[in-house]
């Protein structure tokens, strides 16, 4: 029995000690983290095009630019498919997952779409593009708590 | 004389009404557009850091690494007009040769980094990460202490 007891003590220092290689997101607040530096990213993003198309920064960036945003936009839905609640999400988020996956789905959509506009338009064309894409508005109105 | 007058008067409100189109960037523009870049790359950094560290899965990856290769392009353009404030130094200006040899480098660390998260996935990306995100290297020179 002794024999025994060490063994799966020895198993389980054994599986301790390999878990950081292989372990992923079970911190919750790694989990939230990483979801708020995908968020910022899509703000400055966002705030650098538009720059771009108001004439307040270089033309020459608005591809880097637009194509940024639609990366980014990619990996925002599989931030928020942990059910772990917090930072400046609302529950809503968890709560109606079909209509908040729709939502991030019609963004990435509209990102395409922007990106694809301003490498064959050029400002012009993205200009058209803009409101139709970034609606995070409309999300963070129903799924993020307010700002203080 | 005073056809002339409403002429170019007329002509000045048409100019001032396509202005905003056209307008260009004043030195606040300048200098909030390079910190929206720095603070991108800050976040998609942060962000493929915690893939590395295994503290979030690695679905994201190749995203992130492209978005840092082509904000790592965006930010070396957007140091271009020299316009000194926010959290650039002077010096940016003033070793510039320098510290676009340290952009230029970043540009092409960063793209061979996407690449390889493409083809290598995350191993690869480890082993490339600490030579091509060489941030400090330049925040230590160029950036003034927060």
């Amino acid at each position: 029995m002794t024999r025994l007891l060490q063994f799966a003590a020895g198993l389980a220092f054994a599986a301790v000690a390999t878990l950081p290689a292989t372990v992923h997101a079970t911190d919750s607040t790694d989990v939230i983290d990483y979801r708020k530096n995908v968020m910022k990213s899509l703000s400055a993003a966002s705030a650098g095009l538009n720059a771009i198309l108001q004439g307040k920064a270089p033309a020459e960036n608005l591809v880097l630019q637009a194509e940024t945003l639609r990366i980014i936009a990619t990996t925002a839905l599989i931030a928020f498919e942990p059910n772990v609640e917090g930072g400046d999400s609302k529950p809503e988020v968890w709560a109606k997952w079909a209509d908040f996956s729709a939502k991030m789905k019609a963004f990435e959509a509209g990102t395409a779409d922007l990106a694809k506009a301003a490498k064959e338009g050029g400002v012009a064309a993205a200009q058209g593009k803009v409101q139709a894409a970034l609606t995070c508005k409309g999300c963070h109105d129903v799924y993020r708590v307010p700002k203080k | 004389m005073t056809r002339f007058v409403k002429f170019i008067g007329g002509f000045a409100v048409a100019a001032a009404l396509v202005l905003p189109m056209t307008a260009q960037a004043d030195d606040k523009d300048v200098i909030d557009y390079r910190e929206n870049v720095m603070k991108t790359l800050e976040a998609q950094t942060a962000s493929l850091g915690m893939i590395a560290s295994t503290q979030v899965p690695p679905d994201n990856l190749v995203q992130h690494t492209e978005a840092i290769a082509l904000m790592a392009k965006a930010a070396k353009k957007s140091f271009e007009a020299k316009v000194l404030g926010g959290e650039a130094k002077p010096e940016v200006w003033a070793n510039n040769a320098d510290f676009t040899k340290k952009m230029d480098d970043f540009v092409a660390k960063t793209d061979i980094l996407a690449k390889s998260a493409k083809t290598g996935g995350v191993p690869v990306v480890m082993e490339q990460m600490v030579d091509a995100l060489t941030c400090k290297g330049c925040h230590d020179v160029y950036r003034n202490k927060k």
